[in-house]
């Protein structure tokens, strides 16, 4: 199966910056893709490129198989794209904007429309300058929606936007996700946390890793090693082993390739003497901080450990 | 064609205030600028209210001449902004758009709302004048032609490289602030050459580089939105234009437009000069303290009848006994007609105040080589001038203008109106009358002859203008009495029922006409006030 999105060593450079260096990327058909980082990472100007905003300076994208160089015209009516800073026709009411765009996409289904309409409660005589963010970004979503593209791309999505608005987004968008390939990017973990089924993780314009929910949870435990006497910090720790910390008895780290199997029973040869040894899940929060950290300190290391991944996806 | 159309009408819906307002002072045009045919009458009637209403009218078209292109100026700009070009967040960007169809939707709307009221405008203008305006359709796309390069695609690149209104608005003032810049430092360079010629190749290069120049920004922005590379050919265009004006092209081909003539060909004209019998030979200051103009006489013979000669520009050279030599570019001459009745002329042109400081203590060869434009006599018409609006085939159509003192019946000038350019070279004449046209004061027409020249050789079958309808006052000569006998100075008066001619010329060749003035001396230049005093 193609990936909908597939990038090679892609880069992008602004003058002397370079806001993304040497992306692979491949996001497969159906994924619900989320794109995390700190402010800054990257992730906008991803997308820009993506969307044939942008232009990149070195690399390639092919989206839908397209490449992104020539994404232009009636390749737009198989993708979606709503960005916090895009702008919108805001002299229309919100029922004119629909009215407007439903021409050009020949895939426009005018029941779904009216259904996001009512699931949204968009007022359709109002401008849509008159209408607070959260309106706006609903009339925005189901602009998108309504022609079922194959294709949803979100940059910053429900930045800003309080709780029943994001819930009420997320929930439109789940509904419409069997159908189609969601990419979408974040700063705020949580709200991707609860339905994302792939996450990749961009810092400083690189990307440290990428790959499914599901096996990001599995691989990540917080290991607490409780030992006889307290010992200092081991030597010649496996670079998989984020943020190594001793205190006391107690020695603590990230298993970053953890594995249910092979993993307790490494750890039990290692530390002989260990009177108990815990593996806890971790949520996605942590485990972001932790390879956050951890990147910080050894980023070549991790950058080519995770764009490996990144290839893998 | 769906997408083009649903563009243009959002864009239609849009916009309904901008369109209003462009349509509404073209049909205040139409309404209004035909007053000012008759303005001067209308001002001249009578005092009071009327003059008044006169004066306002008169206003009101000039202003609404002004008030056409900036309200293009808006309409333009807000519909190309309306999806613009710059910029990375446009709700477009990441919608079907097909750049073709988009830039195809902006034309069909300057087609509609800029175009069709202009195109609409000017027929009902020329259906006022007197014109039928299907006899013109040619002259009336050619000057949409004309329009479409001058202000139109200009404005479209501007707006397609800015991202608003107010922005577009400041890249126009600091192009007009940096075109008056270079104008006015132009001033206090010293002048590279004293030449300067109709520039009829010139105008055109000048106008394909603008059109073509700005068609490219229009096209690029609309394909590829590569702003940088918009603006490197948009500021190409006034350096290209900055070159050709420096370059001058015209100078160039003035030898192969002006061949010279064949040895045992008759030259159309004799010039002369006799500096025994000729008086006003002198040297004067110029603006430009480098250079000085020298007026020289010359004595007329040898036009055929039914022949004008046009001497268009001159060429000097000055051959020292020194073996050294100064040769100007070509230089302009400018009103000089020359008929079989013409005995007296003179040729004004400009030498380098060095080489006159050089020159001017020694007999030197004085070089003049004429560029002359030969024109015959085509087509006459006469006849006596009726109370009110004449029609001239080939000319236009004329109304004679009376003054507030006149009574019905007398005129002091004729107005004529063409159709969207000048006449061909027209000659008119008349008959002055020295005294009142009714009454015991009444003489019959003396042979004072009054003169007008109007229009020009231009072939193309408009000029550029918002209006289509030139006007074309004719102003004659002779047309103050200063001694009359027992009577104060006043104006003379054409009587209604007076013949009145019109003679049109054709352009029948070109050619060159040397006069070499052996042992000639420059003249001496003429100080302080003799030089205001000629001013004045």
């Amino acid at each position: 199966m193609n990936p909908a999105i597939a990038t090679h060593s892609l880069r992008k450079q602004f003058g002397r910056t370079v806001a993304v260096d040497g992306l692979n990327l491949a996001v497969p058909e159906g994924a619900i893709y989320a794109m995390v980082g700190a402010n800054g990472a990257g992730k906008t100007t991803i997308i820009k490129m993506l969307m044939n905003i942008y232009p990149p300076t070195a690399g390639s994208a092919a989206v839908l198989g397209i490449d992104s160089r020539k994404l232009a015209g009636k390749a737009f009516t198989r993708i979606g794209y709503v960005s916090e800073n895009q702008e919108m026709p805001d002299w229309m009411t919100a029922g004119a904007m629909l009215d407007y765009y439903r021409p050009f996409y020949p895939t426009w289904d005018r029941a779904l429309e009216q259904q996001l309409v009512r699931q949204f409660d968009l007022p359709l005589d109002r401008k849509l300058k008159h209408l607070s963010r959260g309106m706006k970004m609903k009339a925005a979503f189901a602009s998108l929606l309504a022609y079922r593209p194959s294709l949803i791309v979100l940059d910053e999505p429900f930045s800003g936007l309080d709780p029943l608005v994001r819930d009420a987004l997320i929930e439109g968008l789940i509904e419409r996700a069997p159908e189609t390939t969601i990419f979408l990017s974040s700063h705020d973990l949580a709200e991707i946390e609860t339905f994302s089924s792939h996450v990749g993780y961009l810092e400083q314009g690189r990307l440290l890793f990428s790959e499914e929910m599901t096996v990001l949870a599995d691989r990540f435990r917080e290991v607490m090693v409780t030992l006889d006497s307290p010992s200092p910090l081991p030597e010649n720790l496996p670079p998989t082993w984020l943020q190594p910390q001793a205190a006391d008895c107690v020695f603590r780290f990230v298993h970053s390739s953890f594995n249910e199997q092979s993993s307790p029973r490494e750890l039990a040869e290692r530390f002989p003497t260990a009177r108990d040894i815990s593996f806890d899940p971790m949520p996605l929060r942590s485990i972001f901080l932790a390879v956050a950290k951890s990147g910080r300190s050894r980023p070549s290391t991790q950058q080519g450990r995770h764009s490996a991944k990144g290839n893998a996806a | 064609m769906k997408q083009i159309l649903h563009i243009f009408a959002k864009d239609a819906r849009r916009f309904w205030p901008e369109i209003l307002v462009s349509l509404a002072v073209t049909a205040a045009f139409v309404r209004f600028y035909p007053n000012q045919w008759r303005g001067t009458e209308a001002v001249a009637l009578g005092a009071g209210v009327g003059a008044v209403a006169g004066g306002i009218s008169h206003f009101l078209a000039n202003a609404l001449i002004v008030l056409i292109p900036v309200s293009w100026w808006l309409l333009i700009s807000r519909v190309i902004h309306g999806e613009r070009l710059i910029g990375h967040t446009q709700f477009w960007l990441t919608r079907p758009y097909e750049w073709k169809k988009l830039f195809a939707a902006k034309m069909l709307f300057l087609l509609t709302f800029l175009y069709l009221p202009l195109f609409i405008a000017q027929c009902l203008l020329l259906a006022t004048a007197g014109f039928h305006p299907l006899a013109y359709l040619p002259g009336l796309l050619y000057n949409l032609l004309l329009i479409t390069g001058i202000f139109v695609l200009p404005l479209v690149a501007l707006s397609s490289v800015t991202s608003s209104f107010a922005k577009m608005t400041l890249v126009l003032l600091g192009a007009a602030l940096l075109v008056a810049g270079i104008a006015a430092l132009t001033t206090y360079l010293p002048s590279h050459t004293t030449g300067s010629v109709a520039s009829p190749v010139g105008d055109r290069l000048s106008f394909v580089i603008v059109f073509c120049g700005c068609g490219a920004v229009v096209v690029l922005q609309y394909a590829l939105r590569k702003t940088l590379r918009s603006w490197l050919v948009l500021i190409a265009i006034p350096v290209l234009l900055c070159t050709l004006a420096i370059g001058d092209p015209d100078q160039a081909l003035m030898n192969r437009t002006y061949p010279s003539p064949a040895s045992n060909v008759t030259a159309p004209v004799q010039l002369q000069y006799v500096p025994d019998q000729m008086q006003h030979v002198f040297t004067d200051e110029t603006r430009d303290s480098n250079e000085l103009d020298i007026n020289i006489p010359l004595r007329v013979f040898g036009v055929a009848d039914g022949s004008l000669v046009i001497p268009e520009a001159v060429k000097v050279a000055i051959d020292a006994p020194d073996g050294s030599h100064w040769d100007s570019p070509w230089q302009a001459i400018n009103n000089q007609r020359l008929l079989s009745t013409t005995s007296d002329s003179n040729v004004r042109f400009r030498v380098a105040r060095a080489a006159y400081d050089k020159y001017k203590s020694m007999s030197v060869a004085l070089h003049l080589t004429f560029a002359l434009t030969l024109t015959k006599a085509e087509a006459t018409t006469q006849v006596p001038l009726p109370a009110s609006d004449f029609s001239v085939p080939n000319f236009g159509v004329c109304t004679p203008q009376s003054s507030w003192l006149d009574f019905p019946g007398e005129f002091t000038s004729i107005n004529c109106k063409a159709a969207l350019r000048q006449p061909k070279l027209t000659y008119v004449n008349i008959l002055w009358s020295h005294s009142r046209c009714f009454g015991p004061q009444f003489e019959p027409p003396t042979r004072t002859l009054g003169e007008a020249w109007t229009g020009s050789f231009d072939n193309d079958p408009a000029e550029f203008g918002i209006t289509s309808v030139w006007q074309i006052p004719l102003y004659f000569s002779n047309n103050w009495e200063d001694r009359r006998q027992g009577s104060v100075p006043g104006p003379r008066r054409i009587c209604v029922g007076s013949p009145i001619t019109f003679t049109q010329y054709s352009v029948i060749g070109r050619t060159q006409f040397d006069l070499i003035l052996q042992d000639f001396h420059l003249p001496d230049l003429a100080i302080g006030d003799q030089y205001l005093l000629r001013m004045k």
